[in-house]
Formats: structure tokens, C-alpha cells, sequence
């Protein structure tokens, strides 16, 4: 609704704010970040001097891959990552009985709290390498494919979205959680590369799961495929419900967290 | 050396002491294990189909078996040398004060510090010990004959010494925390670099001279690449006595520089107040 | 209509035990111990809108607890509240609108920005209209006195400048009910001081009720006139601030001034002496024996001057306080 937008951006304003009271800090992070990206593309790089196509891709469609999982990734860390990390800690000090008491959904004061403004440049760079390999491999305008691909890529947010939920919830059950970022680290390299890699008679199964039950390799894979790949109706779809039926089943284990919390705390 | 003795069963209780409390996190144990091996199941996959679709036997030097038995042997190799929290832990205690608890007893904070990961990396490889040998049993065909006893020795020799050049370079750079106020983007940044040039990532043999050179002069090789390459057999002879060699020299070098940190950090601490 | 209303509010939960040492870490790995602590046992009262009550008792004996349990935070054990004709833990966002919890040592505000940019975050969070938002804070700042201490970032303030910040975030949505957590906790005199006094002023001007848990007694003397007394989770007093003493006081302070340059020997035959300087000096003496003791003494000496007083309040508390934990020690 118009209301949460609107505190959203509130929240964007007054986080940017505070970022830029710590100017140095801000910069060296987004420094960081840019050197973390370069060693993925010289990672890319070096990979394609050795061979021509990875699980069949080829060196400008993986390059589309590569800036579809910066994009995607530099999202999830900008609007969600530090927030759902912070939720351990305001479980165990009991600062989130403030959250509790707002007149707005729970959900989004956890999850959306602040902004991370660190990471925002990172959108606009996996951005500009997607058009890159698109410019690189002479794609033809297709508007039903950027479509389609947009449709995707917000289902892959929505799924990275609902995991990091569930992990986010389970602080509540574990007195002490694995850090988030960790946890975070593992679900993205599972993203990281296209799930054709998946091949062979012992791993296809754990790359089923993976796409399947714990459709955490649908992430990055699906919209890219619509894009520069075939098109496979049944893998859309499948994305499509499954992104649903994740939102709606993390966001009844939060509230269950929530509960759990509320009958715990003193 | 007698203070050194004399010290020890100090130490040892530290250590029996952080041991437990490792144990008490148990949820924590069970889960991280499982979800440790993740990536490099992963990333083993993808150099499978790097491999495959470049229809060459052999890349970088590497062949696609040893390639696998590799990224496995640099879990190993990070298993001793990685110090997650060491240098951010240091400078949050000098930053916020509770630096002092170890001025005002009888404790030496390096000393204990290396007790207590000691006993948290003892506690983790005790428990992962077990998956580990399945996943190495299952990827067993990947694997180079198994290393004779002198070529074992070497490799047990630089995991120690991994452990504890990764400890003195964490605790040296935890030490900026005596001279900076933030040191968290430092860390990042070393963090980011680390994980490209200890070679987790990739061998540097990969990397086009020189820079590959360069890499390997760093003494940033010896926390992953060094010895997962021991172990594979690819470096023998008097280069692995060299190589040994060079990693003491490298680790007391940072075991100095982490000590003559301390006490100049010391001395600038107790001067500015705490 | 009462705006507060508990009927036997029960809270106890369960708290997982660590074994000492090595071994005890190792079975602890494999079962869990767990003992029963009963925070809240069985609160009912009653507050009518207007009040200011205070919750009085020592460190761990419910208050917030029951306090939290009226905000909606925590789901009893057992037992029924109405809280502004809501049930508190349903939570409803008309209900979250109404009230507002305050916990002192506690921040809601924003660390690095200045309490002016989270005020407006209040608005955009409880959708307040601009003109009524721009009326309110400006009543309320000159109100606790901060004018332009608004544009300083929080962490820059004092703490009692922030207490005054978080009461002014609290009360920007105009709740018909305040919630206090020991709201003047860890401040200096004059901020203690100046908080009660807005306090009162703001209940007077506005008719808000107000519930706060405090351990000093010169905030609650000062603000209410109404004290429900809680040790160890029982409500053990529900009434009038002057009623403690006469229900809980054992004893009276007896003052003497004798003739004379100093006190008479043999006075501890009637009480407890507290004091002796010159020629006075304070008894403390059991109620019921007070008039046979003065009786005995105006016989025995010369006395020029004497009263009878009740022991200050927070005397006859603490004793109170620690005559129940006496009672319920653990077994």
C-alpha cells in the first residue's frame, strides 16, 4: 500500500542519512564490494581462457549470468541482509518488543528496517554487465522475453527473499544462530552457477532438490535462461508457484517465531 | 622457557574451558557442519563442467581429477587456518575498553587467544571429522595415491604451521585496533583479497604470469594453496623442504610482528587512557 | 468503564538448566533440564481512565512482566486483561495506535540521527496528519523544555535529555495510555525531577492514564496517588499510597529531647535506638507497645520534647519486600 512505500521511504532517506555521517566507512564498504566483484569477473575471465562453454553456456550468456547474480545478490543485501541479521540480536536483548509495539506489519519493520546503501551500487554494475552481454551477443529486442525476465527476476527475489525469512525465524529456536551472513553465504553459492551443472547420476537428484524442494538454485538460473536460453514454460511456471508458495509459508513460520517469542520473553 | 612451563597449565585450562563452551552451542555444531560442505559441492560441480566443456585433459597444470581432490584439500587447509572473529574480536576490545580485564591479570591476551582458538578449532575438527571423511571417502576416486610418510609429515607440518600463521597475520591485523578507530572496512577488504589469494578460490596457476608468480611469493598461499599442493604430491623433493622452510620463517615473522604490535599498542593505549 | 482491566493474570515459563563443568556440558548436549519460574501469579486489578498508578516492587518481581503482558508483548499463562477495551495480545493496530510503552535505559530512537528526523518516522509509522504532528511536537518540546536540542544527533544528548526524547517519540501519537518502565532509572536529581513534573502536567492537561513501574519512591510520591505493590509475582497491596504504612508499618519512630546535656542510660529497654546526638535521640519502637513505651519513659526521665512519627516510606517498603522474600524463598 501507498502507506508502506511511503515509509519506505522515509526509511531509504533518513538510512542514507545516517550512511553519510560515516562517509569514510561508506566508502571503503562500497570499495570493498567493487573489489569483490572484480575478483568474480576475473574469476569469469579466467574460466573462459580455459575452455568455451560451461554446462552449456557459452562465455556471453554466462557473462549475463554472472551480472544477473550481481544484481540479484546486491538487492537482497541492500534491502534485507542486514536487517535479518540484526533480528538475533533484538531477540536476545528484547528490543524487539519496540517493533512489536508499531501499528505497522511485523514483516516489514524486520525485514525492511534500513537500507544498506553500501551494497546499492552493485544493482546498477550487475545491471550494466547484463546489458553488456546483451550488446556482446547481438540480442534481438524481444519484449515478451524482457517481460518474462523481469517476472522472473522478481520470483527469484521473492524466493532468496522467503529463504532468508525462514533462516531469519529460526534465530528464535537456536539460542544461538549461525550469523545470517553465513547462512546467506551458503544459500548464494548455491545461486552462483547455472543449475545445468548439476549433471551426472549422483548429483542430478541433489540439483533436483535444490531446484525443487529447496528452490534456492532457481534463483538466478530461471530468469537468465528466459532471457538468453530457451523458453521452458513448465520451469515459469513451476518458479512462479513456488516464489508464492514460499512467501506465504515463511511468512507463516515468522509469525510462528513470533509467537514463540512472545510466550518466551520475560 | 621455564616461565613458558610454568604458564602452561594456565593455558590448558583456558583451553578446557573454551572447549566446553563450544559443546554447549549444539544446534549451532549440527546445522554449520552440514551446511559447510555446500560450496565446494558447488564449485566442484562447476570445474567438472569447466573441464567438460573445454575437452582438454589438462588446465592450468591441473588435471580435472586433481582439480576436485584440490578444492576438497583446501577445506582441509582453511579448516586450521581461518580465524573467523580473531581480528575483529581485538579491536573491539581495545575499542570498548575490556582489553583492560587482561592488564589487570596475571594474562597474556596472545597466549590466551591462541588457547582459545586452539581449543575452538580442536572442538570443530573433533566433530567434522567424521563428514569430512565421508565426503572424502565418497570422492575417494579423485584422489592421488595416498602421500608416503615423509610427504604426511610435511603436510601435518604445514597445517600446524598454517594455523598459525593464519592466527599471528588475524591477530596483527586485529592490532590496527590500537592505531585506528574503525577497522572493520580494513578487515573487509583483507577479507575480500584473502579468500582470491590464499588460493580457496582458485589455484593461482591459473592466473597468467606473472601475476601467478606474485601470488605465489605471497605468504598468503601457505593458509590454503601450500598445503592442499603437499598433499597432492605436486610439490616434492627440495621443494617441499624449502617450502616448509619458508613457512616457519613466514609464520615466526608474523609472530613477531604481532607481538611487537601488541606492545607498541600497549604503550600508546596506557598513554591515551583506556 | 475501566481502561485498564486484569483478572488473574498467571506468567510462569520455563528456563533451561546448564550444567557445571565438562561433563555436565557433554549430557547437556544429549537431554535438557528445565526449571518453572512464575514471574506473575494471579494479578487482578482495576484502573479507571485518568489515573496515574504506580507499580512498586524489587527488582524481579513481575512488574514488567505484567506491564508487557498489558502491551500485548507476552501471552499469559492464564488469566484475562482489557486494555482500552482491546484484548492487549490480539494486538489489534487500532489498539497499538491508542497507548504507548516507555522503558527507561532503553532506546527507540535512532542512535546517529537527530530525534527531530525520528519523530518524523513516528508520523510516517503511525500516519499522523502534518498540521496536528507539527502542533504536537512543538506542545511537547516546550513542554520538557529541549527546543533546539532536537536537531542534535540522540547520541550527543545526555541521558536525561534522551529519556525526554523517547517520552516526547512516545506521546506524539496522542495515546489515550502511557506505559512506564522505570522511565527515571539511571538519571541525575533534576532530570528525575523535571520528567515527574511533565509527567503530572501532561495527565492533568490531558487526561492520560498512566501506569508506571518504578523503585523510587520520591517519583511515586511525587506522581501517584494509587500504588499496587508486587514482590515475587503476587500482588500483595492494592490501594492508597498513605495506606502502606498504616497496613505494612511495624514499627514508629519515636523522637526524644531530654533535659540535659545527653540522653539517659537505658533506653534500648524500650526499642531499638537509631540515633543519639546531645540530648536526643530517635526509638524505634513496635506500634502496639508505642503507648505503654512513652507511657514508661515520660515516668522515667525528664523529656522537653517528643513525636511520634511514621518511618519514611521506603523503610517500610524495603522491610515489606524483604519479609515476602523470607516468606517464598525457594525451596
Amino acid at each position: 500500500m501507498a502507506r508502506y512505500l511511503r515509509l519506505l521511504g522515509a526509511l531509504a532517506r533518513y538510512g542514507l542519512a545516517r550512511e553519510l555521517a560515516f562517509r569514510g566507512n561508506l566508502i571503503a564498504k562500497v570499495a570493498v564490494e567493487g573489489l569483490w566483484l572484480a575478483i568474480l569477473l576475473i574469476f569469469y575471465l579466467t574460466i573462459f581462457q580455459n575452455t568455451s562453454s560451461v554446462a552449456g553456456w557459452t562465455e556471453d550468456r554466462y557473462l549475463f549470468f554472472v551480472g544477473c547474480y550481481f544484481a540479484m545478490a546486491a538487492l537482497v543485501e541492500t534491502f534485507f541482509l542486514s536487517n535479518c541479521n540484526e533480528f538475533a540480536d533484538l531477540v536476545r536483548s528484547g528490543d524487539l518488543d519496540f517493533l512489536l509495539l508499531k501499528p505497522i506489519d511485523e514483516q516489514f519493520l524486520v525485514t525492511c528496517r534500513s537500507i544498506d546503501w553500501s551494497t546499492a551500487p552493485n544493482v546498477l554494475v550487475g545491471a550494466a554487465v547484463m546489458v553488456v552481454s546483451l550488446w556482446r551477443m547481438h540480442w534481438p529486442f524481444d519484449p515478451l522475453r524482457l517481460g518474462l525476465f523481469v517476472a522472473m527476476f522478481l520470483c527469484g527475489l521473492g524466493l532468496a527473499y522467503g529463504f532468508l525469512l525462514l533462516l531469519t525465524s529460526a534465530s528464535v529456536w537456536l539460542v544461538r544462530n549461525q550469523s545470517l551472513y553465513e547462512l546467506w553465504w551458503l544459500f548464494s553459492s548455491l545461486m552462483r552457477y547455472p543449475r545445468e551443472i548439476f549433471q551426472g547420476r549422483i548429483v542430478t537428484p541433489v540439483g533436483w532438490f535444490f531446484s525443487f524442494v529447496v528452490p534456492a538454485m532457481l534463483v538466478i538460473s530461471v530468469p537468465a535462461d528466459v532471457m538468453v536460453n530457451a523458453l521452458d514454460a513448465k520451469t515459469v511456471g513451476f518458479t512462479a508457484a513456488a516464489t508464492v508458495v514460499l512467501l506465504v509459508v515463511s511468512r507463516k513460520v515468522f509469525r510462528l517465531a513470533l509467537r514463540r517469542y512472545r510466550s518466551a520473553s520475560s | 622457557m621455564s616461565a613458558v612451563l610454568v604458564a602452561l597449565p594456565k593455558y590448558l585450562k583456558i583451553y578446557r574451558v573454551s572447549l566446553t563452551e563450544r559443546l554447549v552451542y549444539r544446534a549451532d555444531f549440527f546445522l554449520g557442519t552440514i551446511l559447510r560442505f555446500l560450496p565446494t559441492v558447488t564449485t566442484i560441480l562447476l570445474w567438472e563442467a569447466i573441464y567438460e566443456g573445454s575437452k582438454k585433459d589438462e588446465l592450468g597444470g591441473f588435471k580435472r581429477d586433481e582439480m576436485i581432490a584440490y578444492l576438497l584439500l583446501v577445506h582441509v587447509s582453511r579448516m586450521f587456518s581461518s580465524m573467523p572473529g580473531l581480528a575483529y574480536g581485538i579491536a573491539r576490545d581495545v575499542r570498548d575498553g575490556s582489553l583492560k580485564k587482561y592488564l589487570l591479570q596475571p594474562i597474556d591476551m596472545i597466549a590466551y587467544l591462541v588457547a582459545y582458538r586452539g581449543a575452538h578449532k580442536t572442538a570443530y575438527i573433533a566433530t567434522t571429522a567424521l563428514p569430512y571423511a565421508l565426503l572424502f571417502f565418497l570422492f575417494r576416486a579423485y584422489f592421488p595415491p595416498f602421500p608416503d610418510a615423509l610427504t604426511l609429515t610435511g603436510y601435518v607440518v604445514s597445517l600446524l604451521l598454517a594455523f598459525l600463521i593464519g592466527f599471528f597475520f588475524e591477530a596483527s591485523l586485529g592490532m590496527m585496533g590500537f592505531w585506528f578507530l574503525e577497522v572493520t572496512s580494513l578487515l573487509y577488504i583483507v577479507g575480500a583479497i584473502n579468500f582470491f589469494v590464499s588460493g580457496q578460490m582458485l589455484p593461482p596457476d591459473f592466473v597468467p604470469k606473472p601475476w601467478s608468480d606474485v601470488l605465489k611469493a605471497l605468504p598468503f598461499k601457505y593458509l590454503a594453496y601450500f598445503p592442499a599442493m603437499v598433499f597432492l604430491g605436486k610439490v616434492r623433493g627440495w621443494d617441499l623442504v624449502y617450502g616448509l622452510v619458508a613457512e616457519v620463517a613466514w609464520a615466526a615473522c608474523f609472530i613477531v610482528l604481532a607481538r611487537l604490535l601488541y606492545r607498541w599498542g600497549l604503550r600508546r593505549y596506557s598513554a591515551y587512557g583506556g | 468503564m475501566p481502561i485498564i482491566e486484569a483478572v488473574g493474570l498467571t506468567k510462569t515459563y520455563r528456563v533451561a538448566q546448564k550444567k557445571e563443568g565438562f561433563l555436565g556440558a557433554l549430557r547437556g548436549l544429549v537431554r535438557r533440564q528445565y526449571k518453572e519460574v512464575r514471574a506473575v501469579e494471579d494479578v487482578s486489578f482495576a484502573i479507571e481512565p485518568g489515573e496515574m498508578v504506580a507499580f512498586l516492587g524489587p527488582n524481579g518481581a513481575g512488574k514488567t512482566t505484567t506491564l508487557k503482558m498489558l502491551s500485548g508483548l507476552i501471552y499469559p499463562t492464564r488469566g484475562e486483561a482489557r486494555v482500552l477495551d482491546f484484548v492487549p495480545w490480539e494486538r489489534a493496530d487500532a489498539f497499538r495506535r491508542r497507548f504507548a510503552l516507555v522503558m527507561g535505559q532503553k532506546n527507540q530512537l535512532w542512535w546517529d540521527l537527530p530525534a527531530a528526523d525520528s519523530f518524523q518516522l513516528h508520523r510516517e509509522i503511525y500516519s499522523l496528519p502534518l498540521d496536528q504532528f507539527n502542533q504536537t511536537v512543538g506542545e511537547l518540546t516546550e513542554m520538557f523544555g529541549v527546543g533546539d536540542l532536537t536537531r542534535q544527533p540522540v547520541r550527543e544528548l545526555s541521558l536525561g535529555e534522551r529519556m525526554k526524547m523517547e517520552l516526547i517519540a512516545a506521546l506524539l501519537h496522542r495515546p489515550q495510555l502511557l506505559l512506564l518502565d522505570e522511565p527515571t532509572i539511571g538519571l541525575d536529581v533534576v532530570a528525575q525531577v523535571t520528567i515527574t513534573k511533565c509527567l503530572k502536567e501532561y495527565n492533568a492537561h490531558r487526561g492520560v492514564t498512566m501506569l508506571l513501574t518504578s523503585h523510587y519512591m520520591r517519583d511515586v510520591e511525587a506522581l501517584c496517588k494509587r500504588v499496587l505493590v508486587i514482590t515475587h509475582g503476587h500482588l500483595i497491596y492494592d490501594g492508597a499510597l498513605s495506606g502502606i504504612t498504616e497496613q505494612f508499618g511495624r514499627t514508629k519512630l519515636v523522637k526524644l529531647q531530654f533535659l540535659g546535656e545527653t540522653t539517659p542510660e537505658g533506653l534500648d529497654e524500650y526499642g531499638e535506638v537509631t540515633e543519639r546526638v546531645g540530648p536526643a535521640a530517635s526509638l524505634k519502637v513496635d506500634r502496639a507497645r508505642v503507648p505503654e513505651v512513652l507511657g514508661a519513659i515520660l515516668e522515667r526521665y525528664t523529656v522537653v520534647d517528643m513525636s511520634v512519627q511514621d518511618p519514611p516510606l521506603d523503610q517500610v517498603i524495603a522491610h515489606v519486600f524483604q519479609e515476602a522474600a523470607k516468606q517464598m524463598a525457594p525451596v
